[in-house]
């Protein structure tokens, strides 16, 4: 466990949510020693990278060919650009929905499928309540289970902006056991 | 403060710088894309314009924004403002179109003088050049917002302000996370 103190400006909601959300991947991958699965992170950064490509490509061809001749290339990038925007925002709204670490759990005996969990969290502007929400889907049976807690962030800073991850810690092992042993239950 | 905003620059890994440094390309994109749209539009090669002198008092004044368009089907009228360039100069004047010849096949050639000039163009054209053609017209005006343009006028006059502001932008955006 990384001894490093994450210190944020305890005023800003973003930076809070970031810094407890880097928490919960740590607690994920390092602890409970779970693969990362980055393809939801690198859809979004494909898809953005497409947009800026098409950008420089008008941009480079309006330089060659100067403006009223590059007016078909020009119209042509500039609504692919939009459609872009467009796939992005759905994205972001739809695939992603506040889910900021996918990770899998291998079976290293190969018996047990693979079994994805996703950790998603939720903090209204201004607001000091955190919500974390860990699923966990089997591959086999496509079933989802998921654990939910809300608390203020105050339970896991301190004063001066530092993250308690022995804090955090807990609440989130404790959400994993819930799942866990819930489908041991089944 | 500033050792906060570091702080979480540090604390990034590889694929989140990934993803502030294409935030930063996506807002120079999204503005890039804009203006350029713009152009494709109004068939302008530069839809927006800042009045630079006081040449066109008092229809116009320096800081003033102009919106343009360049629509081949608009002939050019005597009486109308146009904005045009001189070749082998970037900047565009805004005046008033005087005399205009214009051939059945829709070529022409026209004087231009500002309002409140006290001698036409011919000055401000390239040597030996006597008239201005269509393709020296950058568009026609449609429509103004008075001293909006000061902003762009102060920034071209200090460009250490430009820079600095820029800078500061592209900084937040790179370090400030989501």
């Amino acid at each position: 466990m990384t001894d490093e103190k994450t210190k944020v400006n305890k005023w800003d909601g973003s930076a809070v949510k970031n810094a407890l959300d880097d928490a919960v991947r740590d607690i994920l991958v390092k602890k409970l020693n779970y693969e990362e699965n980055f393809a939801l992170v690198d859809g979004r950064l494909g898809i953005c990278s497409i947009a800026v490509g098409i950008a420089m490509f008008a941009l480079l061809w309006d330089y060659i060919h100067p403006f009223p001749a590059s007016k078909p290339v020009l119209l042509l990038c500039v609504s692919f650009y939009f459609v872009m925007m467009g796939v992005l925002t759905f994205y972001t709204a739809y695939m992603e929905k506040g889910i900021f670490a996918v990770v899998v759990h291998k079976d290293p005996a190969g018996i047990d499928p693979e079994v994805t969990w996703e950790a998603s969290s939720y903090m209204k502007r201004f607001d000091d309540i955190f919500q974390l929400t860990l699923s966990c889907t089997k591959s086999r049976d496509g079933k989802v289970k998921t654990a939910t807690f809300e608390k203020s962030v105050a339970c896991f800073m301190d004063t001066e902006g530092n993250l308690l991850q022995d804090l955090l810690e807990p609440e989130v092992l404790k959400l994993h056991t819930n799942i866990v042993s819930g489908k041991k239950e089944k | 403060m500033i050792d906060a905003m570091f702080d979480d620059l540090k604390r990034m890994n590889k694929r989140q710088f990934l993803y502030q440094v294409l935030s930063f390309g996506m807002i120079v994109s999204s503005a890039l894309m804009i203006w350029k749209g713009l152009m494709v539009f109004t068939g302008s090669e530069s839809p927006i314009v800042v009045v630079l002198s006081g040449s066109m008092e008092p229809a116009f004044f320096r800081g003033d924004l102009l919106f343009l368009t360049n629509y081949e089907e608009d002939p050019i009228r005597v009486g109308e403002i146009v904005v045009f360039k001189v070749e082998g100069r970037d900047i565009p004047i805004v005046h008033r179109v005087l005399k205009l010849h214009e051939r059945e096949n829709g070529t022409a050639k026209f004087l231009t003088k500002g309002d409140n000039n006290s001698v036409d163009d011919r000055g401000l054209y390239a040597p030996g050049q006597l008239w201005l053609a269509k393709k020296d017209v950058v568009g026609r005006a449609r429509g103004l917002l008075p001293y909006v343009g000061m902003v762009t006028i102060y920034m071209n006059e200090y460009p250490k302000v430009k820079y600095a502001l820029l800078a500061g932008l592209a900084g937040y955006v790179l370090i400030h996370r989501e």
